[in-house]
C-alpha cells in the first residue's frame, strides 16, 4: 500500500452553490488580544439550511459563530480581519452598522437568558428596538414567534408573567421565539441544548428543524446526534482552522480528512 | 502516662471554653450597646414627641416649639443631595463595571471612589465651605446638598458597580445580539435585572447622609425660622441636635433628644428597608 | 485549501432596517465617564482646596506647624501637635478596645451563633453602625459619661497608689468627658465596621480548608487561630486599617465627649481634642483669616492621615479579595 498515494487532505471544504449562499466567510482570522484562535476561515452557508459546527471545545466554533454577528466588538482587545458578506455586504467592514447586522443575524445562547420583565416584553423587546407596532400588530407578532419556538400553548395565559419564573427549556424556546420576532435573516444557536434536560432538548430541536423553512441557521453543538439529525451540512473545526466541510451525511459517514475522521469515528467509538 | 496525656487536652478545652466565651462576651457587649443606646432615645425622645414637634419651628428657649423648619430643611436637602448624588452614582458605577472593567482609569476612580467613600465628612464640609461658602459670602441649604451629595455618591457608585457585575455577561450578549444599542441594554436589561440591588445602595446612602452633621455646620449652618429659600441658610435635624443638646435650657435638650430619636429612627428604618430589599432580591435570582 | 465563492448580491429579503439610537452609544459612554471622572475631580478638588486655603498659617509656621502644641487664637499662633496627638491616641485607644471585640462578634457570626437568630444579631450589629455619630456624641456625653465617671473612672482613680504611673494615667476631673470616654464611644462605632468585613473574609474560607482542620480533631479556636486568622490575615489587617480610618476622621461623638481642650493629653481621663473637634467647634467662630487657614491645614493634616490609612486598608482587603 502506498501510504505517501493514499495520505488523505489537511482540509476539504466543499463549495456550494453560488445561488444559495447567505453568509460567505473569507479569509477570517480572529484575536483575543495576542492569541490567534480562527486561521484561514473560508467556508458559505446555505439559505435556507441547517449548517452545524463540531469539533472539541476550544477548537473556535463558539468563535466563529461570535464574529459573524460581531457580538465580539463589544470587547476591547478581540479583533477579526477578513470578510463576512451577508448578502453581499461585509458585516465585519467599519462601515457596517453593528446593531443592524445584530438584527439581522440573530442569536441565541448556551444558557437561557431571559430578561427581567414579563414573557410578551421579552419576546417583544427586540421587535420595539427597529419597528412600531400597533398594539394588535404587535401582539400577532409574539404570537407568532412563541408558536415558532413551540411556546405559545405553554405560556399563552401567562403572558404578563415574568420570564424568570420558566423552566430552563422554556426558558431558552422563549430565548428562540425572541431572536425570531424580530424577523432575523440568519440565527445563530450556540449548544442551545446543552443546559436542557432530553425532553426540553427534542422539543428545541424540533422548533429548529421547522426554522429552516424561513431562515439560515448556524447551530454550535457538542452533540454529534444532534449535528447529524439537524443539519444539512456539518462543519468540523480543529484549533482554530476549518479542517472539513460538507454534506452532513458524507462528512459524518465518510469524512475525507484524517482529523475529521479520528474525531467523528473516536466519537462514535 | 494518662495524667501527662490528659494534662493538654485539660489545657485545650479550658482555653477552647474562655475562647468561646469571650466571643459570646464581645456579642453580647455589642448588643447591649445597641440596647442602651435606644433605650436613652426612647425615654428621652419619647416625651417630646408630640404635634408641635411637627408643626411648629423651633423656639427661642422657654417657649413652646418644634422641629418642622429642621425637619423640612433636611429633607430639603437629603432630596436634592439624593437626586444628584444618585445621577452621578448610578452613571459612575455603570461607567466602573460595563465601560472600565479593567482599564487602568477605572482601577484609579475605582481606588479613590472607595478612599472617598470613607473619608471624614467633616473635610467634604471643608471642601464644600471653600468652593460654595466662602466665594458666594453665604451659607446656603443648597452648599448642604452639595456636601451630602458629594458623600452619598462615592456609596451609590459603589454599590451600583458591585450589583452590575454580578449581571451575567450574556445577558448583556442576548440584547445586544437582537441589535440593541448598548445605551439601550444598560437601561432596559442591565439596570432593570440590578434594581433592586441599586435602590438598596440608594437606600444606604440616604441612610448615611441623613444623620451626618460634620459636614452641614459650615455649610448649610442653620436657621431659627422655617424657609423654603435653599441660597440661604437652612435649618436641618443634625445642627439643631448639635446646638440644642449642648445648652442649659432644658426645653432644647429635650427637642434635641426628640430630634435625634426622629433621625435614628429614619435611619434605623430605611437600613431594615434596604436590607429587606437585597434579601428579596437574593433570594429570587 | 481555499474556497471562492461568487455571491450573487441579492436584494435584502428583510426591510431595511434603521436601528434606532445606535448613534447614542458613544454618548451614554461619555456621560458615564464623566460621572465617574466628576468622583476623581471631587477628591482632587477636595485636596488643592485644603492646600489652598490652609496655605496662609502653613507658609506662616512652616514645620513648627506640625511639632508645636501652642493653640492660641487670641495670639494667633497655631500648632497642630495637641490635636495630631489626640487624634492618634484616641483613634489608637478605640481600636485597641474594638479590635477582640470585633474579631470575638465575626466569628461568633460565622462560627458560633445558631442559625435562627444569625440574620437577628447580624443585623443588630449593622444597625449599630447606622445610628449617626451625632446620637453617639450625645448618648455618649449625657448618659454614658456620667456612669463611666462614676462606675469606672472614680473606682479606678480611688485604686491609684500615690506616685505611681498608674496615678498619673488615671488624673482628671472624674466628669467622665475625657480622651478615654471618646475611645470607648469610639470602639462601640467603629466596631461593627470590622466586624462586618472581618465576617465578610471569614466566609471566603472554603469550607473544605476549615473542615480538614476540624477533621484532625482541632478545637474551634485552634481552627480559628491556626487556619482562619492565617488565612484571611492580609484583608483582616485591612478591615482593622478601616476601621481606624473611621475613628480617625470621626467628628461628632469626640467633639462631644472629649473635653476639647487644647495642647497634648496627660492622661487616660484628661480633656483633649482632636482635628476633627477642633475645626467643628471653633471653625464658625473662628476669628480671623489665620485662624481659618490654621483650621483648614488642620483639615490636610487629617486627609493625610486617613488617606494613607484607607488607602492601605484598601490595598490589604483588595489583595485579600483577590487570593
Amino acid at each position: 500500500m502506498n501510504v505517501q498515494l493514499e495520505s488523505p487532505p489537511e482540509t476539504a471544504i466543499l463549495e456550494i452553490a453560488p445561488d444559495t449562499v447567505k453568509l460567505a466567510i473569507k479569509d477570517l482570522n480572529f484575536f483575543y488580544g495576542a492569541k490567534q484562535a480562527l486561521f484561514d476561515v473560508n467556508v458559505s452557508f446555505a439559505a435556507n439550511a441547517v449548517t452545524a459546527l463540531i469539533g472539541p471545545s476550544g477548537c473556535g466554533k463558539s468563535t466563529l459563530l461570535r464574529t459573524m454577528n460581531r457580538m465580539y466588538s463589544l470587547y476591547p482587545g478581540q479583533k477579526a480581519s477578513g470578510q463576512i458578506l451577508l448578502d453581499g455586504e461585509d458585516v465585519l467592514s467599519p462601515r457596517a452598522n453593528v446593531a443592524a447586522v445584530r438584527a439581522r443575524i440573530g442569536m441565541v445562547f448556551q444558557k437561557p437568558t431571559p430578561f427581567p420583565m414579563s414573557i410578551f416584553d421579552n419576546v417583544a423587546y427586540g421587535v420595539r428596538l427597529y419597528e412600531k407596532l400597533s398594539k394588535a400588530d404587535m401582539a400577532n407578532r409574539v404570537e407568532e414567534a412563541l408558536r415558532r419556538a413551540a411556546l405559545w400553548d405553554e405560556v399563552k395565559d401567562k403572558l404578563k408573567e415574568s420570564g424568570l419564573g420558566l423552566s430552563g427549556g422554556q426558558q431558552q424556546r422563549l430565548c428562540v421565539a425572541r431572536g425570531i420576532a424580530v424577523k432575523p435573516e440568519v440565527l445563530l444557536l450556540d449548544e442551545p441544548a446543552s443546559a436542557l434536560d432530553p425532553i426540553s432538548t427534542a422539543r428545541l430541536e424540533e422548533t429548529i428543524a421547522d426554522l429552516k423553512s424561513e431562515y439560515t441557521v448556524v447551530i454550535v453543538t457538542h452533540n454529534m446526534g444532534q449535528a447529524a439529525r439537524l443539519s444539512d451540512h456539518t462543519g468540523f473545526m480543529y484549533l482554530g482552522t476549518l479542517v472539513e466541510f460538507g454534506e452532513t451525511e458524507q462528512v459524518f459517514t465518510n469524512p475525507v480528512t484524517a482529523r475529521a475522521r479520528d474525531y467523528i469515528t473516536g466519537r462514535f467509538g | 502516662m494518662s495524667m501527662a496525656a490528659a494534662a493538654p487536652r485539660l489545657s485545650r478545652r479550658l482555653g477552647e471554653i474562655v475562647f468561646l466565651s469571650a466571643c459570646w462576651v464581645a456579642t453580647g457587649v455589642a448588643l447591649v450597646a445597641l440596647a442602651a443606646i435606644l433605650w436613652s432615645l426612647l425615654t428621652k425622645g419619647v416625651g417630646g414627641l408630640d404635634l408641635n414637634v411637627f408643626t411648629k419651628s423651633t423656639p427661642a428657649p422657654g417657649n413652646e416649639g418644634g422641629l418642622l423648619n429642621a425637619i423640612l430643611g433636611s429633607v430639603m436637602m437629603c432630596v436634592l443631595a439624593m437626586i444628584g448624588a444618585a445621577l452621578v452614582g448610578f452613571l459612575a458605577g455603570t461607567w466602573l463595571s460595563e465601560f472600565a472593567r479593567d482599564s487602568r482609569y477605572g482601577k484609579v476612580v475605582r481606588f479613590l471612589n472607595d478612599v472617598l467613600l470613607s473619608a471624614p465628612s467633616i473635610l467634604v464640609g471643608l471642601f464644600v465651605y471653600e468652593i460654595l461658602v466662602a466665594p458666594l459670602k453665604g451659607f446656603s441649604g443648597f452648599a448642604g446638598a452639595v456636601a451630602l451629595g458629594l458623600i452619598a455618591a462615592p456609596v451609590i457608585t459603589r454599590t451600583t458597580e458591585d450589583v452590575l457585575r454580578l449581571q451575567p455577561t450574556a445577558l448583556r450578549e442576548a440584547s445586544v445580539a437582537l441589535g440593541a444599542p448598548v445605551w439601550r441594554t444598560i437601561f432596559t436589561v442591565i439596570w432593570k435585572s440590578a434594581r433592586s440591588g441599586m435602590l438598596t445602595g440608594a437606600l444606604l446612602a440616604f441612610a448615611r447622609i441623613s444623620g451626618e452633621t460634620a459636614p452641614l455646620l459650615f455649610t448649610a449652618l442653620n436657621n431659627q425660622f422655617l424657609s423654603l429659600d435653599l441660597t440661604k441658610p437652612t435649618a436641618n435635624l443634625p445642627v439643631v441636635i448639635a446646638n440644642f443638646a449642648l445648652t442649659a435650657y432644658d426645653d432644647w435638650r429635650r427637642l434635641a433628644w426628640t430630634a435625634a430619636l426622629l433621625i435614628t429612627a429614619t435611619v434605623l428604618v430605611v437600613t431594615m428597608l434596604a436590607r429587606i430589599l437585597l434579601r428579596g432580591n437574593t433570594r429570587s435570582s | 485549501m481555499s474556497v471562492t465563492v461568487d455571491v450573487p448580491v441579492a436584494v435584502p429579503a428583510a426591510p431595511p432596517r434603521s436601528a434606532r439610537g445606535t448613534g447614542w452609544d458613544r454618548a451614554f459612554e461619555i456621560l458615564c465617564f464623566s460621572a465617574a471622572t466628576l468622583l476623581l475631580t471631587a477628591l482632587g478638588g477636595l485636596v488643592i482646596s485644603l492646600v489652598i486655603g490652609g496655605w496662609p498659617a502653613l507658609s506662616k509656621f512652616g514645620f513648627a506647624f506640625f511639632t508645636s502644641a501652642e493653640w492660641d487664637p487670641v495670639q494667633e499662633v497655631y500648632g497642630a501637635a495637641g490635636a495630631i496627638v489626640g487624634t492618634v491616641v484616641s483613634a489608637g485607644l478605640a481600636l485597641l478596645l474594638a479590635l477582640p471585640l470585633a474579631f470575638g462578634i465575626a466569628i461568633f457570626l460565622v462560627e458560633l451563633c445558631p442559625p435562627i437568630l444569625r440574620r437577628t444579631i447580624g443585623t443588630a450589629v449593622e444597625l449599630l453602625a447606622g445610628i449617626p455619630s451625632i446620637v453617639y456624641g450625645m448618648w455618649g456625653l449625657f448618659v454614658f459619661a456620667p456612669w463611666f465617671a462614676k462606675h469606672v473612672q472614680m473606682p479606678m482613680m480611688m485604686s491609684a497608689k500615690p506616685g505611681s504611673l498608674w496615678e498619673k494615667l488615671t488624673a482628671g476631673i472624674p466628669n467622665g468627658a475625657g480622651i478615654f470616654t471618646a475611645s470607648v464611644i469610639l470602639a462601640i462605632m467603629i466596631l461593627p465596621f470590622i466586624a462586618a468585613t472581618m465576617r465578610e473574609l471569614l466566609m471566603t474560607i472554603p469550607a473544605t480548608v476549615r473542615e480538614s482542620a476540624y477533621g484532625l480533631g482541632s478545637t474551634t479556636f485552634e481552627v480559628i487561630r491556626n487556619v482562619s486568622l492565617p488565612y484571611v490575615r492580609t484583608g483582616a489587617i485591612g478591615a482593622v486599617m478601616l476601621g481606624l480610618g473611621r475613628a480617625l476622621g470621626e467628628t461628632m461623638a469626640v467633639t462631644f465627649v472629649i473635653g476639647n481642650a487644647h495642647g497634648f493629653p496627660t492622661s487616660l481621663f484628661s480633656p483633649g481634642s482632636t482635628i476633627a473637634s477642633t475645626i467643628a467647634n471653633e471653625f464658625t467662630e473662628a476669628t480671623g483669616e489665620l485662624h481659618l487657614a490654621a483650621l483648614i491645614s488642620l483639615g490636610l493634616v487629617l486627609f493625610v492621615i486617613t488617606f494613607t490609612v484607607l488607602a492601605l486598608a484598601r490595598l490589604l482587603i483588595g489583595r485579600q479579595q483577590n487570593l
